[in-house]
């Protein structure tokens, strides 16, 4: 039988209300509601990938899914603390980064929140980020994927740069690429041998997912 | 016909001699390349230490800024009329160079609406230079941010009506000057908090959305008062609404919160008599009902890239828009063969040239936007634009 609690959250997370949810997330943490926590964090995940799939089907917009993504943030860093040792909350690492010689980051970071907010840890390196410094992200991070992100083409060429630095750095296989940004397409993923192309922020964490999953 | 009647020949949906060809903010770079220009290492003097403070210093001085400003912007006028164009986006900046512990290169650009921009160098040289970051993530900072620059807001519309009524005197005759209004409201009500904390603002608190778009909205009235006043007889009003899937929000609210002030923009802007053109990046294809609604007289852009397909744009709002734009810039320009730009062309002038109402040009401009590219644009505009059109 459904919990009223946890119904409640999702509604109110889909109805973007952000005082409701909390309100919901509050009585899990305080042992009011009779809801475990990790019952918690699923509903919340739950209701992100209706989230989502409205974003994807064109009913929601940017505006939209950014504020939902935020509530989820509240809503996690509420529940978050009360997660069972060994329990994790997180699906993995990302590391995000705009390419050499492109400052544009807007993308970059609805991206990074979103995922975020899905259940991932983001390592954001920022913008013009130099190759070497992707390969030493991975190094150091042993991410489930590396996102690389760019708005114009011909810092694209940056892109299969980052990939090569990779395998000549023999690091290749240790962690998925996917790449995305307004000039790119599936096309150039494939040319550039990433793992992936992602055209929105909800495909890509709905890609990386998968791959956090068979990890 | 020359350049104005060409142009205004066509934004009335007539047919004109043949089909105007309009530039857009040309980077450096490609102005560089067209005009046998060096770049200026900018970057470089900032990474220095003996010339870095000097530089700011400089750059810090308005009728420096000013100057150097408008020179560039001299330039961008000189390579447009070189490669042929009709016309040229006009537009102008004052930003003024603060320490910044969180940029690499410890100084960044501030303009006056509270953005953040970030220098990067091409690699030829030539500066870039990016909105990164907000200055006022806050009401309380906003608010702040706002008393404290109110002189410098009065102080920057009397700076850009000079630069356009300098443009305008010394390019009038020759091109015609699309004057730029100030950045968008949306634009500029958003960036200098941040998206995700203006979208948190648009539901929790609303009234202070309200308070900064109804700030904007008369700064922004003002602002296009004295480019008009300029002589410059079409207005570009830019405001990046959407992303490359769609609008950056749902077209309800966009109207609930800006409808009204783009209303009375197109009305400021028809009652001198001029004509508006509206610029917005991504896929707009939900917003065309709502530019043709909000009076607009045209729309620039239309990025191939996001899926914006020119033919079915004129199919949707035939002639109650002026189409400019849509020429790819992720390859067609910047790498793309002299057959494809005159295909390209052709299919433009095919898809929306008919009965006047298309103004050829890039759907965009960035720093390898390449000026061969752009020569072969305005030849094939030449050979395959004159009306009755024979793409």
């Amino acid at each position: 039988m459904p919990n009223e609690t946890l119904e409640k959250m999702k509604e109110s997370l889909l109805a973007l209300d952000m005082d409701s949810t909390v309100g919901q997330v509050k009585l899990v943490v305080e042992g009011e509601s009779g809801v475990v926590v990790q019952e918690a964090v699923d509903a919340v995940a739950a209701a992100l990938e209706i989230v989502g799939k409205r974003f994807q089907e064109g009913d929601w917009f940017l505006a939209e899914l950014v504020y939902a993504g935020e509530i989820a943030r509240a809503a996690m860093e509420l529940l978050g603390p009360l997660m069972a040792a060994g329990a994790s909350q997180h699906l993995g690492t990302i590391v995000v980064g705009t390419v050499a010689g492109d400052l544009h980051d807007l993308g970059k970071n609805i991206f990074a929140n979103y995922s975020k907010s899905a259940g991932f840890e983001i390592i954001d390196l920022g913008v013009d980020v130099p190759t070497e410094k992707f390969a030493a992200a991975v190094i150091e991070h042993n991410p489930v994927a590396l996102g690389i992100s760019c708005l114009l083409t011909v810092t694209a060429d940056e892109i299969g740069k980052v990939i090569e630095e990779l395998r000549k750095q023999d690091i290749r296989d240790r962690s998925k690429v996917i790449i995305g940004g307004a000039a790119l397409t599936e096309e150039f993923a494939r040319e550039v041998e990433a793992d992936a192309f992602a055209p929105d922020a909800i495909t890509g964490t709905d890609i990386i997912k998968g791959w956090a999953i068979t990890q | 016909m020359n350049f104005k009647e060409r142009l205004l020949t066509a934004l009335n949906h007539e047919e004109p001699d043949r089909v105007p060809v309009m530039g857009l903010i040309m980077d450096p770079s490609t102005v560089n390349q067209i005009l046998g220009k060096e770049p200026v290492d900018f970057v470089s003097m900032i990474k220095n230490p003996e010339s870095r403070d000097s530089i700011r210093d400089m750059m810090n001085d308005s009728s420096f800024w000013n100057k150097t400003y408008y020179s560039n912007f001299s330039d961008v006028m000189e390579s447009s009329l070189k490669l042929g164009f009709d016309a040229n986006w006009t537009i102008y900046a004052f930003m003024q160079l603060a320490e910044d512990s969180r940029s690499s290169l410890g100084l960044v650009w501030h303009d006056v609406y509270g953005r953040i921009w970030e220098m990067g160098s091409d690699a030829s040289g030539n500066m870039l230079l990016n909105y990164s970051r907000p200055l006022c993530p806050t009401e309380a900072e906003w608010e702040t941010w706002v008393e404290e620059k109110a002189p410098l807001f009065e102080t920057v519309i009397e700076y850009a009506t000079d630069f356009h009524q300098n443009l305008a005197a010394e390019y009038g005759d020759r091109i015609m000057p699309i004057g730029y209004a100030a950045p968008g409201i949306f634009e500029n009500s958003w960036q200098p908090i941040g998206f995700v904390e203006f979208t948190k603002f648009i539901f929790q608190k609303p009234d202070f959305v309200k308070r900064i778009i109804d700030f904007y909205t008369d700064f922004y009235l003002r602002y296009l008062e004295g480019v008009m006043q300029s002589g410059v007889e079409v207005v570009l009003a830019g405001d990046d609404l959407a992303q490359k899937t769609g609008p950056m929000m749902r077209p309800d609210m966009i109207e609930k919160l800006l409808g009204e002030s783009y209303r009375r923009i197109a009305e400021a802007v028809h009652k001198r008599n001029r004509k508006l053109i509206f610029h917005s990046c991504g896929n707009v294809n939900e917003l065309l009902d709502k530019f043709v609604e909000w009076g607009f007289d045209g729309i620039i852009t239309m990025e191939p890239t996001a899926n914006v397909k020119l033919a079915e744009v004129r199919e949707h709002v035939g002639h109650k828009l002026a189409l400019i734009g849509n020429l790819d810039v992720s390859h067609l320009l910047v790498k793309g063969t002299q057959q494809e730009v005159e295909e390209a062309v052709k299919k433009a002038i095919k898809d929306a040239a008919s009965g006047g109402g298309y103004v050829l040009s890039a759907c965009h401009s960035h720093p390898f936007v390449d000026p061969i590219r752009l020569q072969w644009m305005v030849e094939a505009a030449h050979k395959y634009g004159e009306y009755l059109i024979r793409a």
